[in-house]
């Protein structure tokens, strides 16, 4: 295990250094003068070329990417071109909020979607699999920013049971619990709906399996078969879906955190892109890239425990 | 098997019921507008509370008017900073603020008197220096201020005395009050600027201070109680960014934010029918116009362009807008120094037949124009009408829309034939907007339509070197009939700001170029 995530470590910091090398480069090669936008459009030429001067932009590629790659291995990711914010501090204000997000939406794709797949995969064909499979299909198909939309209109605006957006109050207080509600449902939707596809499948993959004949013909409890001989077994891909579905979370939901108002780190990215403000971009990328690959990881931890057979040593 | 199926179904239940309570566990109406409510008729103002939630659709990009230039900075600064002239909203003239009077003894020097006994909100006094200190600031190119250019006329700020500040200009310089009422030109405390990042701690003279700023979250601001002018009434002013403008609208309708601006025109209805919202609209100097790209050879024959302005229905396009815009040939719009009404008539009129027969004549019909677009504000619309309407006048127009950044550089580079360009007009002066755009001074940067005419670079030149206020705008309303007559452009609409408040909230001063002062607002 411990060899496991060495590698991992190791794995995850040539990663990052051809990721930086990806982002800078493209950032570079992408029409858009960081400058200019800065300056906005009523500025004149010598204004926008005081600024590139400043910014340093008017030096060669290499020596731009050497002079980030030499800083971010200190520790330091630069400062944004726009708001000469610490990319690092202005990272950190929203992460919080991407994570709590990612948590909530995941609790609810997690509930809704095993509970879903394993309804229609133990009353396989019924009148429960088919709303289940329907239920999986819609959640896959709609898009977050009409849910979005349609639940802030029902629940905030016409029955006033949840505030429209924001993430002001704390997640543990009655108000924070109420802020999270309708993103993570818009948000949990079309994860519980992958989730419930896959447990539907692996479940009845394992549930015909020999073993569990086995273990009914010994007159074994249906909860235990269920629970301790089927669903344990079935939960390898499950896992993967969840941890899949949890990376891309985590990595910031650009639709969702717009339409509820949340400062997330997807719109930190997507407005430093607009912005061309390289080193948030860089910032926010790394730190994406670097989640996923953690989350992997655990995923990895995790299917050693669900199935004693897998080990990595 | 049954037995199983019953803990599913228990466990379902619970789940759904706990989620509904949650969801029900109380209102999320603030309190203050419960007691608001309950309180209607029987209280008098007094007992509300003063506080104003305002819901911007980006974060500031900081709150230092020397390094900033978007309009939600200058939203925030212009409640926290003030200017040394202002322009009054309702008569368009330029008006003292922090400054008492002026006069200039000669066309190339500015000699200002500031009004005595102001100070910052941290202490330090207004004074001369200050003034020095900010200008010297904003202009020094190694401070890369986004609107140095403000200033590049300027030669040197001189202290006369405690309250006298001298301003000498390489050249006379007309518009240099227009840019003294800039919200870039705001005064700065000097004593802050040296201790602090202006851009995070923010230091004015203006009526509100700043409290805390959570990035890319919300703004607090409260009131300056030393305000010169008077403590305004709000205590508190929160700017929280809510990106997606109908989640704005959804939270001015529950009462979550108090107030939006920037109203879009395919939503205005349903504003307009929300019971409990006021809205504001009124003709503002923002102008929007088709913009020829000049360095093309079809563009440089007047025929071409004629035509192009013959075929564009811009009276249709406007009440398109549901009221969100003032219908103008003239590119000065109504409410920019410079206007006259002659010229809201004075280009191409729309007559679809000319067009057809020019198109016909000279066969503009065979070549494909390309119509770059910018996919943001009302571009897409604006391009969609005109591609229409000149298809059915026989020309082939292809759009190509691109995300804003990318659009600056296209079009500083002139890589379009034609385009759509707004100009917002914080200065309300029309040399600020027919210079950067149209001058020849400006090809390869702001002049994005790369029109070149000695006549008018003359005339504009004109505007900006006499500090004759008459004579600039005989300058002005020359040099903007010239534009007409050669159909240098064709102008879709001019803007009209807009806001939309709750209804309680009394006093917003909106300007024409879409800023607002918060400063006599209460809230009843």
């Amino acid at each position: 295990m411990f060899a496991l995530v060495v590698r991992r470590f190791f794995q995850l910091l040539f990663l990052l250094l051809g990721i930086s090398f990806l982002v800078f480069s493209s950032m570079y090669i992408a029409p858009g003068d960081p400058a200019a936008i800065i300056a906005g459009p009523t500025a004149a030429e010598s204004d926008i070329e005081a600024i590139r001067d400043n910014l340093g932009l008017n030096e060669p590629f290499l020596a731009q990417y050497g002079r980030y790659l030499s800083n971010a291995v200190q520790g330091d990711l630069g400062y944004s071109y726009q708001t000469k914010q610490p990319v690092w501090e202005a990272i950190m204000i929203r992460f919080p909020n991407t994570l709590k997000l990612a948590i909530a939406s995941m609790i609810v794709a997690v509930i809704i979607g095993i509970i879903a797949g394993l309804v229609s995969a133990l009353r396989q064909n019924s009148l429960w699999d088919v709303s289940a499979t329907t239920f999986a299909l819609a959640g896959i198909s709609i898009p977050n920013f009409w849910l979005g939309a349609v639940l802030i209109l029902v629940f905030a605006v016409n029955l006033e049971w949840l505030p429209v957006g924001g993430l002001s109050s704390p997640w543990y207080t009655l108000d924070g619990v109420k802020e999270l509600i309708l993103p993570a449902i818009t948000l949990g939707t079309a994860s519980a709906a992958m989730i419930a596809r896959m447990a539907r499948s692996s479940m009845l993959e394992v549930i015909r399996a020999d073993y569990v004949r086995t273990a009914r013909a010994k007159g074994v409890k249906e909860g235990s078969v269920i629970w301790i001989h089927t669903l344990k077994n079935a939960m390898i891909p499950i896992i993967t879906v969840i941890g899949l579905n949890f990376g891309f979370l985590l990595g910031g939901t650009i639709i969702t955190e717009k339409v509820f108002a949340i400062n997330g780190v997807g719109r930190l990215m997507i407005d430093a892109i607009a912005a061309r403000d390289f080193p948030m971009v860089q910032g926010s990328v790394l730190l994406v890239a670097a989640l996923f690959v953690i989350v992997n990881l655990a995923v990895d931890i995790i299917y050693t425990y669900i199935d004693p057979r897998i080990s990595y040593d | 098997m049954k037995k199983l199926n019953k803990n599913w179904l228990v466990l379902f239940v619970l789940g759904f019921v706990v989620m509904l309570l949650a969801a029900c566990g109380g209102s999320t109406i603030p309190e203050e507008a419960v007691t608001e409510a309950s309180e209607e008729g029987v209280e008098a103002a007094e007992d509300v509370d003063q506080e104003i939630v305002y819901a911007a659709t980006s974060d500031a990009v900081g709150l230092s008017p020397i390094m900033t230039n978007d309009s939600v900075s200058s939203n925030a600064i212009s409640q926290i900073y003030e200017t040394l002239f202002v322009r009054n909203p309702e008569t368009m003239e330029i008006e003292p603020k922090l400054a008492e009077s002026y006069e200039t003894p000669d066309d190339k020097t500015w000699v200002i008197h500031l009004k005595e006994g102001i100070t910052f909100q941290d202490g330090t006094p207004f004074n001369a220096e200050a003034v020095k200190y900010t200008f010297d600031k904003l202009r020094d190119p190694a401070t890369a201020a986004p609107r140095a250019s403000l200033l590049e006329p300027v030669e040197s700020v001189n202290v006369i005395d405690e309250n006298t500040v001298e301003i000498k200009t390489k050249y006379p310089y007309g518009p240099m009050l227009a840019a003294l009422s800039h919200t870039n030109a705001s005064i700065v405390s000097p004593t802050a600027d040296q201790a602090q990042d202006l851009m995070q701690q923010p230091v004015g003279t203006g009526p509100f201070q700043f409290v805390e700023w959570t990035q890319g979250e919300s703004l607090v601001l409260e009131d300056n109680p030393d305000y010169w002018g008077g403590a305004p009434e709000l205590d508190k002013v929160t700017f929280k960014v809510v990106p997606e403008i109908s989640t704005a609208i959804s939270m001015l309708q529950t009462g979550e934010v108090d107030f939006i601006d920037g109203l879009p025109s395919d939503q205005i209805d349903r504003i307009r029918s929300l019971d409990n919202v006021e809205v504001l609209e009124k003709p503002g100097t923002p102008v929007y116009y088709l913009n020829f790209n000049f360095s093309k050879e079809m563009n440089q024959d007047p025929e071409f362009r004629k035509a192009v302005a013959a075929a564009i229905n811009r009276d249709a396009f406007v009440e398109n807008l549901n009221g969100l815009g003032v219908r103008s040939d003239s590119v000065i719009g109504p409410k920019v120094f410079g206007y006259t009404e002659e010229a809201d008539n004075g280009g191409q009129a729309y007559d679809p037949e000319l067009a057809k027969q020019l198109v016909e004549e000279n066969g503009y019909g065979d070549q494909t124009i390309k119509m770059l677009v910018a996919n943001r504000d009302n571009y897409m619309q604006m391009a969609e009408i005109a591609q229409a309407q000149l298809a059915e006048a026989g020309f082939d127009v292809a759009i190509e829309t691109m995300e804003w950044g990318t659009f600056l550089d296209a079009t500083a580079a002139g890589e379009y034939d034609l385009t759509f360009l707004g100009w917002s007009n914080v200065t309300g002066d029309g040399s600020e907007l027919l210079y950067p755009n149209f001058h020849s001074d400006n090809i390869g940067a702001s002049n994005r339509s790369q029109y070149s005419n000695p006549e008018f670079d003359e005339l504009v030149n004109a505007s900006r070197v006499t500090v004759d206020q008459d004579a600039r705008k005989q300058a002005l309303i020359e040099a903007n009939q010239l534009l007409l007559d050669e159909t240098a452009t064709v102008v879709m609409n001019h803007g009209v700001v807009t806001a939309a408040t709750a209804d309680d909230v009394q006093g917003l001063k909106l300007d024409p170029n879409g800023q607002w002062f918060l400063e006599n607002v209460t809230r009843e």
